[in-house]
């Protein structure tokens, strides 16, 4: 759980800077490796792991990032339609070439994690989950 | 409906997931292209999608029809297909007669129209058994 990312995010926070956390950030907390990402720099608002998409669509809020273990091409689709930031595929599986292909044609950041979907998302809540938390709608609203 | 009135029409096979989301990426690329709040199109949008892979899971086709006013963004569909024989149990939340090859999607969690519902200012759905389903979805602009 200290990967360079949990490090810089530290030292930012020693810093009495406003911390804000980037798609840097999140893929060194997963120690992911980018399959399309041409600008880490865009900042990430929180944070939503699921693998129903139709549970994603009612939790999300704009900016997230989506952590899951389902591959497919509907996972890239469901990320654009709600405005997430990026996707973080969990669990080391392969990532087929058309889902990559069509997360750049959406413009949609995905990261690839060997990590499970659990420590993906255990990690991202120790950077995320200490903070004020938009809760949106909700399922229950 | 006013002169102001845009139209456009968008096909929806069922069966092709390969290809399910397009008419809503469609939908909201042209509602982009107009200019309208990112939360008002998110909202459309979101109901598009919940709407297009209903239609994808379970009808034989449909079509969704964008109508975009100054007070209003209106999405038609209509489908070929089944049919819901009991709507008020389609719209609780959790109830879903998905396939495993549907989940395999990741989606038929049963939360697609109450969805459609919460991100709508005006939702109306009706149904006939083995003729089809309309939804008629308004989020209001102002």
């Amino acid at each position: 759980m200290s990967g360079a990312g949990d490090a810089g995010v530290q030292a930012r926070a020693e810093a009495g800077a406003a911390v804000t956390m980037t798609l840097a950030d999140v893929r060194a907390a997963v120690n992911g490796v980018a399959l399309w990402c041409p600008d880490d720099s865009p900042s990430v608002t929180g944070v939503v792991a699921a693998d129903l998409m139709s549970d994603v669509l009612v939790d999300a809020r704009p900016g997230h990032v989506l952590v899951t273990g389902l591959v497919n091409v509907q996972v890239i689709r469901t990320a654009a339609i709600a405005d997430l930031a990026a996707v973080v595929f969990a669990r080391g599986k392969t990532v087929p070439a058309d889902v990559v292909d069509l997360a750049q044609q959406m413009k949609v950041p995905v990261f690839a994690s060997h990590e499970s979907l659990f420590e993906a998302a255990g990690r991202l809540y120790a950077l995320f989950g200490t903070r004020p938390v938009d809760a949106g709608p909700g399922r229950r609203a | 409906m006013t002169d102001a009135e845009f139209v456009r029409a968008y096909e929806v096979a069922g069966a092709d997931f390969t290809n399910a989301g397009r008419a809503s990426t469609g939908i909201k690329e042209t509602l982009k292209h107009m200019g309208l709040p990112s939360a008002l199109i998110r909202r459309v949008a979101i109901a598009a999608y919940e709407a297009e892979m209903n239609t994808v899971m379970y009808a034989r086709r449909g079509t969704m029809t964008l109508h975009v006013t100054p007070a209003e963004v209106v999405i038609d569909v209509r489908d070929e297909g089944p049919g819901i024989p009991d709507i008020a149990q389609a719209m609780q939340e959790g109830y879903s007669t998905a396939t495993p090859e549907m989940r395999e999607m990741g989606f038929g969690a049963g939360m697609g129209l109450p969805n459609i519902r919460r991100n709508t200012d005006e939702f109306a759905i009706t149904s006939e058994v083995n003729r089809g389903t309309s939804l008629v979805m308004t989020v209001r602009v102002s």
